[in-house]
């Protein structure tokens, strides 16, 4: 049997207008769990909601009632669109859910190959699932299971690999310059010339790192303080830039400026009385902004939109090459998962493998009996003797294969295999309404590693 | 066999340190290496503790013994980067030069010299403590700056590359360098002047062509001039930087020089 199905969307399937109607915030992400639980064949679930993505991982897997029950979830919240939900998401199952999980929390599945925020988001998805209020966790053994193994494949990924190596973005490139000059950014003054999205995002980015002023001069004074009020900065009419500059740490520049808006003169005229340490100043502008002989002045470095596209690729390649050595790790703890997995179903498969033939075997010598009634006692016994010994030999080689599969990764398929060639399913379904019990402690990992134990 | 300990702890740090740099500074590495070199300095301070009982004097009489004591105050040194976050990392730099001092030490075999000094007691040991806390200093403010120097050329090449990530910012090492300076400079001083005002008040005469007192008036003018540096517009964070590197390099070249030429053998450190 498959343990977990997974339905959703992402920026591989979908454009951003289409993701964000898919977005789910954590309240919402709350109440649709609720109301998953009103499905009476989802036993466990997690929603992951980011903004690349939408994923709802059930339990159990293989299961056509589950999976639809997630995409309604989805495609309820994603409302009405054009040509319907069902184009963009996909869905994968069982051991395909698996590696998908881990590579999307090892970040091979992100936007920005090796991003970590990502690896945050999985564990905020999984622990948001384990403590839904008022209710019983949706994060049950199973996928709990599983995304704490995808979460240490992700770290391991991480740690490993360098696939998370280096600046992959402007803002972060800008944020690592900062802080490799600097040392921190408390205390440091930015100012933006123009109001470009980038820079935008750039000083984002170093907010989060606690600078301690922000400025944003532009020819239109109207637009500069409206993208300081939004950031908590301070606007300058365009004429002070120079007074500005003098007190800056950090300079973004990204005009539509048709010529060079700092010039080597004037940049030492403005700076010439001050104290002046180092100064970061990245030139986001085409035409550039900065003249390039500012960057040969004393202490300062000047990083125009060439460099930084050149210190991005880098990145890029170099993680692009590690893919294969994170591929590796994911096959590792997807393996490991598949076999836990498949050691919780092999111990009540085989029991019922067992009981089915050994029902088949009873009922065959009671037909025995009945034909040679003849037969003395003894005799009898030599002849059940055998059927047992038969039914052991012909038992044996499956039965051994059958955990052999649990430690190559293919027990999931062996034990669907066994279950439908020998018709297991409805001798479970007999047994289940006849015992009326389940098979919760036969399936617990400590049998089956004895039983493998003893098997060897 | 105690200070064969603390070398291959030094040994272990500095393979650790090299790793981490080719990972760019990722993962525990640097911060194990640390540890190591932190264990190597307590290990070594045990066993130049157990020198002192043994023979009844301060490891600081002798070439062995005063090596041996100089890579301990720069391990010490090192130690006191802990709360630098990535400034620790001079430890790369600092690890070789102690494990270099070390197994001079080590190989030369550090037992007391044969001979004793006039120049004794408290007077002395303060002198030679303050002294070699003041070379260390001068270690220290030379790991910084040269690992400034590649920092601030990585950022000029505009490269993010491993050598990048792993290298502190360049306002850490400043920092750092300056300290080590400043406390180098100080101590070294001490310990000239407790040296001057001994041979004074005792011998009322001062021998000026002693490659002793040359080599240590012109290591206290290597720091003034690390320190003068600063002084001054323009980037003065690189011009001590660079003159912390190329002073100790002149102390370190002068003293090989010095040993060479000198007749006092063994008492020359």
């Amino acid at each position: 049997m498959s343990p977990v199905s997974v339905v959703g969307v992402s920026h591989l399937t979908a454009p951003v207008e289409i993701r964000e109607r898919f977005a789910f915030a954590p309240g919402e992400a709350e109440v649709a769990l609720g109301a998953l639980r009103s499905e009476t064949e989802v036993q466990e679930a997690v929603l992951l909601s980011t903004c690349n993505r939408t994923e709802l991982y059930v339990c159990p897997g293989g299961n056509e009632g589950v999976q639809e029950a997630a995409e309604r979830v989805l495609a309820e919240k994603a409302g009405d669109v054009v040509g319907g939900t069902k184009q963009y998401l996909y869905r994968h199952d069982g051991e395909a859910t698996v590696r998908h999980l881990y590579r999307v929390a090892g970040g091979l599945d992100s936007l920005v190959l090796g991003e970590a925020e990502i690896q945050g988001q999985v564990k905020d998805a999984y622990e948001l699932a384990g403590r839904n209020p008022g209710t019983p966790a949706l994060a049950g053994p199973i996928l709990h299971r599983l995304f704490q193994s995808a979460l240490a494949a992700g770290g391991r990924i991480r740690s490993t690999t360098p696939i998370g190596e280096g600046a992959a973005s402007v803002a972060s490139v800008a944020v690592e310059l900062a802080r490799k000059i600097f040392g921190g950014l408390e205390g440091r003054q930015v100012m933006i010339l123009g109001a470009g999205s980038t820079a935008e995002l750039v000083v984002e980015a170093l907010a989060r790192d606690g600078i301690r002023g922000l400025v944003v001069s532009n020819r239109s004074h109207e637009r500069a303080a409206e993208l300081a009020s939004r950031l908590s900065g301070r606007a300058v009419h365009f004429d002070e830039m120079p007074f500005e500059l003098a007190r800056t740490d950090i300079l973004i520049a990204s005009t539509s400026a048709p010529h060079p808006l700092v010039t080597r003169d004037g940049f030492r005229h403005a700076r010439k009385d001050s104290q002046s340490g180092p100064l970061l100043i990245l030139d986001l502008a085409i035409p550039r902004d900065v003249e390039p002989e500012v960057g040969n002045e004393a202490n300062v470095f000047l990083y125009n939109v060439d460099h930084l596209h050149e210190i991005l690729d880098d990145t890029l390649l170099k993680r692009r090459e590690s893919v294969p050595e994170a591929e590796a790790i994911v096959d590792e703890y997807a393996r490991e998962f598949l076999q836990w997995y498949g050691a919780r179903d092999v111990v009540p498969v085989i029991r019922s493998l067992r009981a089915r033939w050994d029902d088949v075997r009873e009922r065959e010598l009671e037909r025995l009996w009945r034909k040679l009634s003849h037969l003395p006692a003894n005799d009898r016994d030599v002849v059940e003797a055998f059927s047992k010994q038969l039914l052991n030999k012909l038992l044996h080689d499956p039965t051994k294969r059958l955990k052999q599969g649990i430690g190559n990764g293919r027990g999931v398929d062996f034990i669907d295999a066994v279950r439908y060639l020998h018709d297991l399913e409805t001798e479970e379904a007999d047994r289940s309404e006849g015992s009326g019990t389940g098979d919760d402690d036969e399936a617990d990992g400590i049998g089956v590693d004895v039983t493998l134990a003893e098997d060897q | 066999m105690t200070h064969a300990v603390a070398l291959l702890l030094y040994v272990g740090s500095l393979l650790l340190w090299f790793r981490s740099l080719l990972s760019g500074g990722r993962g525990r590495g640097a911060v194990i290496a640390f540890a190591l070199a932190a264990a190597g300095v307590a290990v070594h301070a045990i066993a130049l503790a157990r020198f002192t009982v043994e023979y009844g004097q301060l490891p600081l009489n002798g070439l062995a013994p005063s090596l041996s004591t100089v890579a301990l105050i720069i391990g010490i040194g090192l130690v006191a980067t802990l709360g630098l976050g990535e400034g620790r990392r001079v430890g790369i730099v600092l690890v070789p030069v102690v494990i270099l001092l070390e197994a001079v030490a080590v190989s030369l075999g550090i037992e007391p010299a044969p001979e004793m000094l006039d120049f004794q007691g408290a007077w002395f040991a303060f002198h030679v403590t303050l002294a070699f806390v003041g070379l260390g200093g001068l270690a220290v403010a030379f790991a910084s700056g040269l690992l400034y120097l590649v920092q601030l050329h990585e950022l000029n090449t505009k490269r993010m590359g491993r050598l990048f990530q792993f290298t502190p910012p360049l306002a850490t090492l400043d920092r750092l360098g300056r300290t080590a300076l400043v406390a180098g400079f100080i101590t070294f001083t001490l310990g000239l002047v407790l040296a001057w005002m001994w041979t004074i008040s005792f011998r009322q005469s001062f021998d000026q062509s002693n490659p002793k007192v040359l080599w240590a008036v012109m290591c206290w003018f290597i720091f003034v001039a690390a320190l003068g540096v600063r002084m001054g517009d323009g980037v003065k964070e690189r011009r001590s930087a660079l003159a912390s590197v190329v002073g100790f390099s002149l102390i370190v070249i002068s003293y090989l020089g010095l040993r060479l030429v000198s007749s006092e053998g063994g008492f020359f450190l």
